[in-house]
């Protein structure tokens, strides 16, 4: 797996909300986040089906730590893990932070960064599609998962998504260089 | 057949992206429900009868029409099923319906005289005796044409058929005839025609060896990528295998379609509608995709020349290799 | 007359007519067969090499008490193509239809629909039985109950299921023969004809996979579906169809015979028919609602 030091800085907020240790508030606060936003959206959830109870082990390959996430709508649990708990999930997805979280917000097209390895991808397929086409659908945004409101919602949103303009450009970039010939 | 404007018709498969297809200028949007009665029924996509109805209603509202693809073959004793969508599809207000089964187009045709009939790609109708056929039994209005059919041929096939014709511009494309595909159930157990699927996301499995991927399919390798090389997903047709001693690409090389080029040549044949495959794919590739060809289009009946359709279509590659596919008659 | 009757079904390869003939001599002396399937099916290409042996093949297969039904192209294209379906259409033999082109000029004749056709549901058949269909050979993909449910909901049809044979799987615009030879399809050289069973393909594990027959892609396994008779009659499946290979035909139609008959058990039939010159592993999957590739572990 090829990554290189390409990869942009973590912009300051992204640091703030993700610090680098495991920290304990992290696991609890997008537990509640993704609970309420099944509040807010249940049709969401539906999209997963069966996957619903599936466990995706989320890797930020330049963090230092990962998360298990079972998206179960209002029975959602998100923990703070290390790295070498992937073995137990179903799925396991790697990939830098930003571009993880630009998946979200539909600014990346999945399938693209999957083919050109910028993200990798095993275990139960089905899952992986599965979440990916329900955030498709979802339009959310980074605030929306934490659960922000108001102007701090504002200011991740931004930040986040300022940072995503750059790693869409590198995305672009990569997968453009290896086009041949038609 | 056609004098009129050529029709855009765009994927959506969920409710985002039906919105984002429309808005980037979709005259049409084509979508299925969740389930096996469509033939892109993949973990997480396409729509319940509330999200079709609300679909319906925001497509209607900026112009739009919405083809509701119901192109799978209706398993035996579930027939009401198939019907059933059909219904769904007809209360909701769609414009149209895609039919590739007799027994869903014959229901069709029965209970729901107000909603058109296009004829899927499923049903691989390519002569004007298979097509007669269809309109002479059922009133199908279009027929959406097999990837098998060079430029010329549709010219011909224009002149001898009484309905529209659709062909697919951009997107993935179906090596063998569509509808009459079982190398996926054969591998998997699940297929087109039964299932919706082809080559299922639960069947496949990227093996890490020690010096490159192996992308398999039920367990049949279809594929092996050197480290840090952009991988495929191992859909049987785009595979690569060994016969007559050479190691190829056999059926198809991993090419998606782009006939972009070919927009004015199919006007001239006499096409009316303009197909972009990829229900599959997200919104902001919609978005893109709909975008370009919206304008190429529009380029294309203010008579514009190749040269500027070409500089409209040039970001659609996606690092992609693509091709014309068998509107070029030396793809055979 | 046996409660399960015998069909074989058409050639999918580009036999030569020697071949051909001598092929169909024999099946017409020796093989326990009711019904023969004649003429081209995959390749409008090949027709002027074969179309000079079939009237031959079709007098000797009749006067040897066989019936013969004229098999259709599956993927027409051409005019000349479409007028050859027309042409068959009109005679007053049974015609097997394998594209919905066929059905405007076959209507209201009794007629065939072959594995190509895509019936798939007790609907979609019962359409086609008043149009003329008097027996339905279903898509390969289909399992014997799906089959048989259909044959209970249509007792007016007979059913047949493919039980032999390298299985039928994709049909294309493309010519992999061609392709595989550098060649295109409109210049092909008929390169087809070097592989009488057709070309295996593995795939980069070297596993057994799919075989390519110009146009068509079929599976390397050999279909060998040994079902006990009862299995086939409770469910009022009255046919089954053997699908043309270079082995001895005769020892598989005599083998189907015997198990049709109950004069033989599945697992002896099916050993018999491993002992065959077979151009690849059994299989059986597809008949069990299961991937085609997979064999029953019972048998």
């Amino acid at each position: 797996m090829v990554t290189g030091n390409t990869e942009p800085r973590l912009p300051a907020v992204v640091r703030y909300l993700f610090p680098a240790f495991a920290g304990l508030p992290l696991g609890p606060l997008l537990t509640l986040s993704l609970r309420s936003l099944a509040g807010r959206q249940p049709r969401l959830f539906d999209r997963l089906g069966e996957h619903r109870t599936a466990c995706y082990f989320i890797d930020p390959i330049d963090l230092a730590f990962a998360f298990t996430v079972v998206p179960d709508a209002e029975r959602s649990i998100v923990r703070v893990v290390g790295k070498s708990e992937a073995a137990t999930s179903s799925v396991q997805i790697r990939g830098p932070i930003l571009t993880l979280l630009s998946l979200l917000d539909g600014t990346l097209d999945g399938d693209a960064l999957f083919f050109s390895r910028i993200i990798s991808i095993s275990g139960r397929t089905a899952a992986v599609l599965a979440l990916r086409n329900t955030i498709e659908d979802a339009e959310l945004r980074p605030a929306d998962l934490l659960g922000l409101r108001g102007a701090l919602a504002r200011l991740v949103d931004t930040g986040i998504l300022g940072a995503l303009d750059v790693a869409r450009q590198m995305a672009d970039r990569n997968s453009r260089s290896k086009a041949p010939e038609a | 057949m056609t004098s009129g404007r050529m029709e855009l018709v765009c994927p959506a498969g969920t409710p985002a992206t039906l919105r984002a297809a429309v808005q980037a200028g979709a005259d049409a949007v084509y979508c299925g429900f969740r389930d096996e009665t469509n033939a892109r029924n993949f973990p997480g996509l396409n729509f319940s009868g509330e999200e079709l109805a609300e679909g319906v209603r925001f497509a209607h509202d900026h112009g739009s029409k919405v083809l509701v693809a119901i192109n799978t073959f209706a398993r035996v004793n579930d027939v009401d099923l198939w019907k059933k969508a059909a219904d769904t599809a007809a209360e909701c207000g769609a414009n149209a319906i895609i039919a590739a089964d007799i027994a869903v187009l014959d229901h069709v045709a029965k209970n729901h005289k107000q909603v058109r009939l296009h004829l899927s790609v499923q049903a691989a109708a390519a002569t004007p005796e298979a097509i007669g056929f269809y309109a002479t039994s059922f009133g199908i209005r279009r027929v959406v044409l097999p990837r098998v059919l060079s430029i010329q041929e549709i010219a011909a096939l224009n002149r001898a058929i009484e309905v529209e014709t659709e062909a697919f511009v951009f997107g993935g494309l179906c090596v063998m005839i569509e509808g009459r595909c079982y190398l996926s159930s054969y591998a998997t157990g699940k297929s087109p025609n039964l299932n919706g699927v082809c080559s299922p996301p639960e069947m496949v499995s990227y093996d890490d060896e020690p010096n490159s991927t192996a992308a398999r399919l039920s367990g049949f390798t279809i594929d092996r990528y050197e480290p840090g090389e952009p991988v495929g997903y191992p859909t049987l047709c785009k595979g690569k295998f060994k016969a007559g001693g050479k190691t190829s690409y056999l059926f198809e090389d991993p090419v998606s379609l782009n006939a972009g080029g070919m927009i004015a040549g199919l006007k001239a044949a006499g096409v009316t509608a303009l197909k972009i495959e990829g229900r599959q794919r997200g919104k902001g590739y919609v978005t893109e995709v709909v975008r370009a060809f919206r304008k190429a289009v529009d380029a294309v009946e203010q008579g514009g020349d190749a040269i500027e359709i070409d500089r409209i279509l040039a970001g659609q590659s996606e690092g992609s290799r693509q091709t014309a596919g068998a509107y070029s008659k030396k793809w055979r | 007359m046996s409660a399960i009757a015998l069909t074989l079904g058409p050639v999918f390869f580009h036999w030569s007519p020697d071949r051909l003939l001598d092929f169909y001599r024999r099946i017409a002396d020796e093989a326990p067969i009711d019904r023969v399937h004649v003429g081209e099916v995959i390749c409008g290409k090949r027709m002027p090499f074969s179309d000079s042996a079939w009237p031959e093949i079709i007098e000797r297969l009749e006067r040897a008490g066989k019936e013969v039904v004229l098999s259709t192209l599956a993927a027409p294209a051409t005019v000349r193509e479409r007028r050859s379906i027309a042409d068959l259409c009109t005679d007053e033999r049974l015609v097997e239809i394998n594209d919905v082109t066929a059905l405007p000029s076959r209507s209201g004749k009794p007629f065939v629909t072959g594995p190509f056709l895509n019936v798939y549901n007790e609907a979609s058949a019962r359409f086609l039985i008043q149009r003329g269909a008097t027996t339905i050979c279903p898509p390969v993909e289909l399992s014997l109950a799906a089959v048989g449910a259909m044959a209970g909901a249509c007792p007016e049809a007979e059913f047949e299921i493919f039980v032999f044979g390298r299985l039928p799987l994709a049909l294309s615009g493309r010519c992999y023969h061609a392709r595989i030879h550098g060649l295109h399809k409109d210049s092909c050289q008929f390169t087809c004809e070097r592989d009488p069973d057709g070309l295996a393909v593995d795939t980069l594990d070297d596993q057994q996979f799919l075989t390519i027959n110009g146009v068509q892609t079929l599976s390397n396994q050999v279909q060998a579906f040994c079902p006990a008779p009862a299995d086939l009659t409770s469910r009022g499946v009255r046919r089954i169809r053997l699908s043309p290979h270079t082995c001895d035909m005769v020892e598989v139609a005599k083998t189907y015979r015997a198990l049709a008959d109950g004069r033989e058990d599945p697992k002896a039939a099916r050993f018999i028919l491993s002992c065959l010159d077979l151009p690849g592993t059994l299989v059986d999957g597809y008949a069990h609602g299961k991937p085609g590739w997979q064999a029953a572990p019972s048998i």
